[in-house]
């Protein structure tokens, strides 16, 4: 493959450079979250400060951003703030193809500024501008300014909005209305380095190997992918479709995972509500399925409410994880966080362990200055501001995880929260594959890592061996096999991350959408490249475990690949999904399965040999803690 | 009797995927740039949302061609036009980029654009001639 740009950024010294990715590194982690892996790994070889101004942020579009595809998204990943250990999160809308555009593969950003400022990236041309007057701002007033500055309307806009430059240490980072890198406080990396934006216009173009069988080819898998009933409904619907279905299972996480079913009160966060907000729905780019609603609310306390979205993610971290049934606040809660700069997702966790800490007096008004019930809808949105403006009660939740220190013990019992991470919006005791996806996902809590979902959808057996080749138990709550099937969509999710391909428009949303057969015809098409499916394969399992040995030198292992104690020891009281828990000997069990099938070794360190087939050995040489077969 | 054929825009369907403006630059010139595409949407996408497709109507009288000495029926059917000619579309649907102006030439009667939306924004309409 041709060489890649990488263009790297010291915002202390001012210094901009650009130079060479090259071909082979390509082969290895094309693009996107593979790429960032490769740069991050010598960074975060170590324990660190994720605000030390040496360590970098780098944002990377997907090998096949800008260019007729699955979605066109990109990875920011850094040390965590939220975390300590991977920060990487997922990005979709117009910037990666913008910056694909502009001729860059990937921006890698060190250093600290002393005063504010953005980038700003005009195809060739690179330079550091001033941000004072935009400190301050939300991160939709943000792109407004900068592209009134700039008399450009089409530049695209990654920011941070107050919760950012306050390093709340679950800030994310924006673009557009809606889109969010939400997960591991990538936002507070930028509000540590003074860096407001990275805003991009590309004009170049992007040459195809083969343009018009690139078409031929898109067109077909293009076609296909649009018969598929879940494309179809998530078209209508959007993501809070899945609100029905995890209320219904018992998947829902309610008052803090107490409950897993909100019975009525969760239907009324349905996504059929959502249409009586919606104006039409609007795509990332290069994306089919539309997933998203544009809305706005016109009566009420919440008129005047307009945004996109928002996701079930969000609906269901501001509603129903909080007790909260009124679908309005939630999406008012929803776009508070977003304007701000707040993952929506880590901020209703946190926020539902501080209600759990008040329920249980653990704390009181004392502690939080007013009540803070289950369901209070002022309370949840006064809480939101303090934590992005750090004033208060929301000081300390604005640490996150780390605020446990100051709760003291039993409060951080309650914490339901793996590798650092709060676990989220759904309750994993029922779907055993959730539940160690969910323990295995090499950033914390995240069930975008591996999602593996086609066990939840009665997919006989006979099918789903022929899709992960080998047996797999058709019933979501039984363990058998789910080791491989977590394995398997960690690699899938991985691959498509370091191309740029949305989760909804592969495996996820069907077993006939697009997959490796298909990624490896287009990519042949566009740049003239044979990757083998078994290569592709292997560069979702290098991702993975690249990953792992970022993990593995940050002091981690096997016992951090757990759930919250109360997936182990709290069966569920009620509901759809009512006596379901993780029982910890068959948890090992698939957990070994899973550990085993990566080629890694029992206490989840990779094995030589599995660093050596997938050409890591080189760069694990200094690795202490490998295994030696 | 069926009438020419034209490129019919419902603008509330779009969601602003670019995959016309994508394949439209990749079928007529083998490059993927959305500014180099006879097919435009415009977008409002920090305050109203709105996405507008903007492509030749293929009038059958040819304002565009008003102030040129020139030959309608071969210009329909060109894809790249001379610099200049931009300003001449009352509909603003001819664009330029660098010394290029883009035309929409339905692709020789099959629009690759219209094979890519899956919203039905853009669909194929024959008009009448009168």
């Amino acid at each position: 493959m041709h060489p890649a740009v990488l263009v790297k950024v010291d915002l202390e010294s001012g210094k901009i450079s650009r130079g060479p990715i090259s071909g082979e590194v390509l082969q290895d982690y094309l693009g996107g979250r593979g790429l960032n892996m490769r740069l991050l790994f010598p960074f975060l070889s170590r324990p660190g400060d994720p605000f030390d101004p040496t360590s970098p942020i780098i944002m990377s579009p997907g090998l096949m951003c800008g260019i007729p595809s699955l979605g066109s998204r990109m990875n920011i990943s850094a040390r965590s703030p939220e975390s300590g250990y991977l920060g990487d999160s997922n990005i979709g809308g117009e910037l990666g193809a913008e910056l694909k555009a502009s001729g860059i593969d990937c921006l890698f950003i060190s250093g600290l500024s002393n005063t504010p400022v953005y980038l700003w990236v005009h195809d060739c041309e690179i330079e550091i501008r001033n941000a004072t007057r935009l400190w301050g701002k939300d991160s939709v007033q943000t792109q407004k300014e900068i592209r009134k500055e700039l008399r450009d309307d089409c530049v695209k806009i990654a920011c941070i909005g107050q919760a950012g430059e306050n390093k709340v240490r679950f800030a994310c980072i924006r673009t557009g209305l809606k889109n969010s890198a939400g997960r591991t406080g990538m936002g507070a990396v930028m509000g540590a380095k003074h860096l407001k934006a990275v805003v991009v216009r590309g004009t170049g173009g992007i040459s195809l190997k083969d343009p018009q069988g690139y078409l031929e080819s898109y067109q077909k898998i293009y076609s296909n992918l649009l018969q598929r009933k879940w494309v179809k409904a998530l078209g209508r619907l959007g993501t809070p479709l899945l609100m029905k279905n995890s209320n219904e299972l018992g998947f829902l996480g309610v008052r803090n995972n107490q409950q897993t079913t909100f019975g009525k009160q969760g239907d009324a966060l349905r996504a059929e509500h959502l249409k009586h907000y919606s104006k039409g729905m609007v795509s990332c780019t290069s994306c089919p399925a539309h997933c998203r609603h544009r809305y706005q609310i016109l009566d009420g306390p919440y008129a005047g409410t307009m945004g996109e979205g928002p996701e079930y993610a969000s609906i269901g971290s501001m509603g129903s994880t909080l007790g909260n049934g009124n679908l309005e606040s939630a999406i008012y809660a929803t776009e508070l966080c977003n304007r701000y700069g707040l993952d929506t997702i880590s901020t209703g966790s946190y926020i539902a362990w501080a209600m759990e800490l008040y329920q249980r007096g653990i704390i009181d008004d004392s502690t939080v200055g007013y009540p803070l019930c289950w369901g209070d809808q002022k309370a949840i949105i006064k809480l939101i501001h303090q934590i992005a403006r750090r004033e208060g009660f929301g000081n300390l939740l604005a640490e996150g995880v780390f605020a446990s220190e100051i709760f003291g013990t039993e409060a951080d019992k309650f914490l339901l929260q793996i590798k650092n991470l709060p676990i989220e919006m759904t309750d994993e005791r029922a779907p055993k594959s959730f539940a160690l996806g969910m323990a295995t996902a090499t950033r914390g809590a995240c069930h975008m890592r591996s999602r593996p979902s086609r066990d939840v959808i009665g997919l006989p057996e006979s099918a789903l061996k022929k899709l992960y080749s080998g047996k797999v138990s058709s019933s979501h709550l039984d363990y058998s096999g789910k080791g491989r099937m977590v394995w398997w969509h960690e690699r899938l999710n991985a691959l498509c991350d370091a191309l740029g391909i949305c989760r909804f428009l592969s495996v996820f949303s069907s077993p006939h959408a697009p997959q490796a057969e298909e990624f490896s015809e287009l990519l042949y098409r566009a740049f003239g490249e044979k990757f083998s499916i078994e290569k592709l394969w292997d560069i979702g399992e290098r991702i993975c475990t690249i990953e792992r040995m970022i993990l593995i030198r940050n002091g981690l292992g096997k016992v951090d690949d757990t759930l919250p104690f109360r997936y182990f020891d709290e069966p569920i009281q009620e509901g759809p999904a009512e006596g379901q828990a993780i029982d910890r000997s068959q948890f090992n069990e698939i957990l070994e399965e899973y550990y085993h099938l990566h080629g890694w070794d029992s206490r989840g360190i990779p094995k030589v040999s599995t660093l050596k087939r997938l050409g890591l050995a080189e760069i694990a040489s200094t690795n202490a803690r490998c295994n030696e077969d | 009797m069926q009438g020419a054929m034209k490129i019919r825009v419902n603008s509330e369907k779009c969601s602003g995927c670019h995959l016309c403006e994508m394949v439209c630059s990749i079928y007529h010139l083998g490059v993927v740039n959305i500014n180099r595409s006879a097919i435009h949407i415009q977008k409002d996408d920090l305050e109203t949302g709105a996405c507008e497709p903007i492509v030749c109507r293929q009038c059958e009288k040819m304002p565009c061609m008003a102030k040129n000495n020139q030959n309608s029926a071969e210009y329909r059917v060109r894809f790249i036009w001379e610099q200049g000619l931009s300003e001449t579309c009352p509909f603003m649907a001819l664009f330029h980029w660098n010394d290029e102006v883009y035309h929409c030439d339905l692709c020789g009667g099959e629009p690759q654009c219209i094979r890519v939306c899956s919203t039905g924004a853009i669909d194929i309409e024959y008009g009448y001639d009168t």
